[in-house]
C-alpha cells in the first residue's frame, strides 16, 4: 500500500500552490475592508489598520462612501445581485435539464447521427464576441433584448453544449444493465432514468451544475451587450464603479467581488462530497 | 420667451446705474423668471448686465422654452441619458428641477466609458429606443451619424441657437468645430473640454538650491517647460528615483500612449494624414517624436507602462513625480487635499510645450483628446425634448454651474468658463489654470474624429506601445501603423475619410495649418 505521508518537497509545493491560489482572494477581501485612503496607498496596505464596511454599504447605499469625500457613485448593486441570481439560477436549471435529456438520448438511444454530439458542441466553437452582435439583432427583432428572458435564453444556448457533453460522459460510464434491470422490474424508460440513472450520476450532475452556474455567474460579454439599463448582472456592475473624483473604486469593486464569491463558495461546500466523485467519475473507461 | 421684458430691462438699468446691490439684483431677476444661474452669471460677467443677459442667458432660455413645449406634448415622461460611468455628478443637480417644473424624469444609464461608443453602434442595429440622449466622445460622431443612430442637430441649432461659435461665450475654437461638427454639420454639443496640459511641482521650481543647480547645469533659469527640449531637461534634472520621485508621469500604457505620440507629432508641425489621407506620421517627424519619447523613458515613473488615468492621478497626488501630462480633471485631483495630499497648493500648469520647426520658429500645439458631448438618438420618442436637454445642459450659464460639481468629467470648454469664470469655477480650478486651458485650447488638434476613428487610434496606439516596450524600432512601428491605416481607409472608403479629414483640417488653428501645409490644401 503506498505511503499516505507527503514528502517535504511535495508538501512545500502544495503550500506554495495554496498561497498562490488564495492570495488573490486574500487581497480582494482585504481591499473590500479598506477605506478609500488605503486603496492605492504606496507602500501597499496589506491589512487595513482600521477596517471598514463602507465599501459593502456603498454597494446598496451609493451615498455611503461620501463620508470619505468620494462622490459620483450612483448605482446600487441590488439590481445586479438580483439579476445575476435570477439569470444564473434559471439558466443553469434549464441547461442541466436540457443537457441531461440530451445526454441520455445520445448515450442510451443513439439519437440523431454520430455527428450529433459534435454538432451540439460546435455551438461553443464560436467566441462569444463573434456571436454577440448577431444575437443583438435577433433579440431586438424578437423584443427580448434587455430582458432577463433574453439573457437566460442566451445563457442556456451557450451552456447546453457543455452540460450535454459532461453529462453524457457520466451516463456513458454507467452500466446500462442497471437501467435495464429497473425496466425488467416494470419501470418505464423515463422512470428508470429518473430513479436509477440520475441518482447514480448525481456526483457528475452536481459537478456539472456547479460548472454551468460558474459560467453563467461570471459571464460579462453577453450581459454587457444585451443589457440596456433594465437588466443588470454583477460582472457588468463591477465595471461601472468608476468616478471622476476618485477613479476606479477598488474597494467597492472588491466588496462586490466578495459578495459574488459567496454563492459559489457555499455551493462548493454544499456539494463537496459529490464534487470529488463528480470530478473523477469517468476517469477510468470501461 | 419672457413676457416681462420691460421690467427686466428696468432692473438691469437700475443695477448698471448702481441703484441696486448684487443680492437685490439677483433676487429681482429671480422674481421676474430669470434663473439663478443666469442671474449669477450676469452679475459676474465683464460684459455689463444688459449685454450679458441678452447674450449668455439666451441659449439656456431658448432651450428651456423648447423643453417646456416638448415636455407638454410628450407622452413618455422620461428622458433617458446614456452616460459614461463616473460622469453623473455634473447632471444629478438638475434632475429635481426637470421633474418639478417639466414633469420629466431624467434617467441615467451608466456604461463603462470604453463601451459607450459600442453601445451607440449597437443601438443602430437594435433600434430599441432606450436612449434619448447619448454622451459619446467627439470621435463617435462620424460613425454614429453614418450609421444613422443620431440626429443631425444642425436645424435645431439654427432654430434655437445654443451660440456654439460666439467668441465670448461659445465653445472655444477650434474645438467648437472639431468636437461638435461632422462634415460641417452639428452632430453633438460638447460638454467636456478634454485637453492635455503639463503640470509641474511649483515648490520644486521655487527651491533656491534647485534653481541654482539647474541654471548651472543647463544655462537657463528653472521654470515650467516652454519647449519639449526643456521638458526633457526638467524630467532629467528632477528625476530622483532613490527618493521615489520621478521626472515625469506621462503615459506609456496602452490606450493612452498614442496621445503622447500624437501630441509630439503635431508639435513638430506634422498631422496624421496628408491631403489625400495618406498617413504622414511615418515620417522623419514621427520617428523623431518616438525617439524623443524613448529618450524620456529613463526619467518616467516606473508605473508609466501600466498607468490608467486614475492610477496616474493618484501617483502624482501622492507626490511621486515632478511633472505630469493630464486632462483638466488631473489638475482638480492634484489641487484637492483628499486626492492630492502631496500636491495641493504646489502645482503650476502650462500649455503643452512647443517644438522648433525647420525655420527655427516655435510651434505651440495642443491635443483636444476625448471630450464628451451630447447627441440625440434617432430612436428617441422625444427627440426635441432630448435636444432641449442637450442645449440647456451645455448653455453658457448651466454649464458654468454644472462643471464645478464633484463626481463628473465635465471640464471648461466655453470661452466664458475660462475667461469670465464664476467664483465656484475659480475655486474648482484656479484663475491661472483656467487661463492656461484657454491658451492651450486655441491651438488644439483633434483626435481621429473621422469615420473609423477608433480603429485608427487603436492601430496607432498598438504600434506606439510596441515601440515603447522595445518590440519594434520607431520606423518599423510607424510603417506598420501606416499600413493598417491604409487598410482601414480602404475599408471605409477613401472619399468618405478624405472629405471628413479635410473638414477637420480646414478648421485647424492658423499656426498649425501653416506649419503642416494644410493651409494650401484645396
Amino acid at each position: 500500500m503506498p505511503s499516505r505521508r507527503l514528502s517535504p518537497l511535495l508538501g512545500l509545493l502544495l503550500i506554495l500552490a495554496l498561497v498562490v491560489t488564495l492570495f488573490p482572494v486574500f487581497w480582494i477581501v482585504m481591499t473590500a475592508l479598506k477605506p478609500p485612503t488605503d486603496w492605492n496607498a504606496v507602500p501597499a496596505v496589506w491589512i487595513p489598520a482600521k477596517p471598514t464596511l463602507v465599501n459593502f454599504r456603498t454597494l446598496f447605499d451609493p451615498e455611503a462612501i461620501r463620508e470619505y469625500g468620494v462622490g459620483g457613485v450612483s448605482q446600487s448593486a441590488s439590481a445586479a445581485v438580483f439579476g445575476s441570481l435570477l439569470a444564473s439560477t434559471v439558466s443553469t436549471a434549464l441547461s442541466i435539464l436540457i443537457g441531461l435529456l440530451a445526454a441520455i438520448g445520445l448515450s442510451r438511444y443513439s439519437s440523431g447521427s454520430t455527428a450529433t454530439p459534435l454538432i451540439i458542441l460546435s455551438g461553443r466553437m464560436f467566441p462569444p464576441a463573434a456571436i454577440a452582435v448577431p444575437f443583438v439583432i435577433i433579440f431586438s427583432a424578437a423584443h427580448i433584448i434587455d430582458t432577463y428572458s433574453g439573457l437566460i435564453a442566451i445563457y442556456v444556448a451557450a451552456t447546453v453544449p457543455f452540460s450535454t457533453w459532461m453529462l453524457k460522459s457520466f451516463v456513458d460510464d454507467l452500466p446500462r444493465e442497471i437501467e435495464e434491470a429497473a425496466m425488467v422490474d416494470g419501470q418505464s424508460r423515463l422512470m428508470a432514468h429518473l430513479t436509477v440513472t440520475m441518482p447514480l450520476i448525481r456526483g457528475g450532475l452536481f459537478a456539472t451544475t456547479l460548472f454551468i452556474f460558474i459560467l453563467n455567474w461570471s459571464d460579462f460579454m453577453f450581459a454587457l451587450v444585451l443589457s440596456y439599463g433594465r437588466i443588470a448582472t454583477i460582472p457588468v456592475q463591477l465595471a461601472k464603479y468608476v468616478t471622476a473624483t476618485a477613479g476606479t473604486l477598488y474597494g467597492v469593486q472588491a466588496a462586490l467581488a466578495v459578495l459574488a464569491m459567496i454563492p459559489l463558495v457555499l455551493a462548493g461546500f454544499a456539494i463537496q462530497s459529490h464534487l470529488a466523485r463528480g470530478m473523477t467519475f469517468g476517469a477510468i473507461k470501461r | 420667451m419672457r413676457k416681462n421684458q420691460n421690467e427686466i430691462q428696468n432692473v438691469l438699468g437700475r443695477y448698471e446705474a448702481g441703484q441696486m446691490d448684487r443680492r437685490s439684483f439677483v433676487q429681482s431677476l429671480g422674481l421676474l423668471g430669470v434663473s439663478t444661474f443666469v442671474a449669477n452669471a450676469v452679475v459676474q460677467s465683464p460684459l455689463g448686465a444688459t449685454k450679458a443677459l441678452a447674450a449668455i442667458g439666451g441659449p439656456e432660455e431658448r432651450a428651456w422654452a423648447l423643453a417646456k413645449e416638448a415636455a407638454a406634448k410628450a407622452t413618455k415622461k422620461t428622458l433617458t441619458v446614456l452616460i459614461p460611468t463616473g460622469s453623473i455628478g455634473n447632471m444629478t443637480p438638475y434632475t429635481k428641477r426637470w421633474k418639478e417644473e417639466l414633469g420629466i424624469e431624467l434617467k441615467f444609464i451608466e456604461e463603462p466609458d470604453e463601451v459607450v461608443h459600442t453601445k451607440g453602434m449597437q443601438e443602430a442595429v437594435a433600434k430599441t429606443g432606450t436612449y434619448d440622449v447619448m454622451m459619446p466622445t467627439a470621435m463617435s460622431y462620424p460613425d454614429w451619424i453614418e450609421s444613422g443612430v443620431i440626429h443631425d442637430l444642425t436645424d435645431w441649432v439654427k432654430e434655437y441657437d445654443p451660440e456654439l461659435f460666439n467668441p465670448e461665450w461659445g465653445v472655444v475654437f477650434p474645438a467648437s468645430h472639431h468636437a461638435q461638427l461632422y462634415n460641417g454639420r452639428v452632430a453633438g454639443l460638447l460638454c467636456d473640454g478634454d485637453q492635455i496640459t503639463v503640470l509641474c511641482r511649483d515648490d520644486y521650481l521655487k527651491n533656491p538650491d534647485k534653481m541654482k543647480a539647474f541654471a548651472d547645469k543647463y544655462g537657463y533659469a528653472l521654470g515650467v517647460p516652454k519647449t519639449w527640449k526643456e521638458y526633457h531637461n526638467l524630467a532629467q534634472f528632477m528625476h530622483d528615483p532613490s527618493n521615489k520621485f520621478f521626472g515625469s508621469l506621462e503615459y506609456r500604457s496602452r490606450y493612452y500612449v498614442k496621445w503622447m505620440f500624437m501630441q509630439r507629432l503635431i508639435s513638430k508641425g506634422r498631422l496624421y494624414f496628408d491631403q489625400e489621407v495618406n498617413p504622414t506620421f511615418n515620417s522623419d517627424e514621427g520617428i523623431a517624436a518616438l525617439e524623443d519619447m524613448l529618450a524620456l523613458n529613463p526619467y518616467l515613473h516606473p508605473d508609466a507602462f501600466s498607468f490608467t488615468w486614475s492610477s496616474n492621478y493618484n501617483a502624482f497626488g501622492r507626490g511621486e513625480g515632478f511633472m505630469n501630462i493630464v486632462w483638466p480633471s488631473g489638475f482638480k485631483y492634484s489641487k484637492a487635499p483628499t486626492t492630492g495630499p502631496a500636491t495641493t497648493g504646489k502645482i503650476v500648469a502650462t500649455v503643452m510645450p512647443a517644438d522648433t520647426l525647420k525655420d527655427g520658429s516655435l510651434l505651440y500645439a495642443g491635443m483636444f483628446c476625448w471630450g464628451y458631448g451630447y447627441a440625440v438618438s434617432k430612436y428617441s420618442a422625444n427627440p426635441e425634448l432630448a435636444y432641449a436637454y442637450a442645449q440647456w445642459m451645455t448653455s453658457p450659464t448651466i454649464s458654468m454651474d454644472a462643471i464645478p460639481y464633484l463626481g463628473g468629467y465635465s471640464d471648461p470648454y466655453r470661452a466664458n468658463h475660462m475667461l469670465a469664470p464664476t467664483q465656484r469655477m475659480m475655486e474648482t480650478y484656479s484663475p491661472e489654470y483656467l487661463r492656461t486651458l484657454y491658451d492651450n485650447m486655441v491651438n488644439t488638434v483633434p483626435d481621429f474624429c473621422l469615420p473609423g476613428g477608433f480603429e485608427y487610434q487603436d492601430a496607432l496606439d498598438k504600434e506606439v506601445h510596441a515601440c515603447m516596450t522595445g518590440d519594434k524600432k520607431p520606423k518599423q512601428a510607424l510603417d506598420d501603423a501606416a499600413r493598417t491605416f491604409d487598410r482601414i481607409t480602404r475599408k471605409i472608403g477613401k472619399d468618405k475619410v478624405r472629405k471628413s479629414w479635410l473638414a477637420l483640417a480646414k478648421n485647424l488653428a492658423d499656426p498649425i495649418k501653416k506649419a503642416s501645409g494644410a493651409d494650401r490644401w484645396s
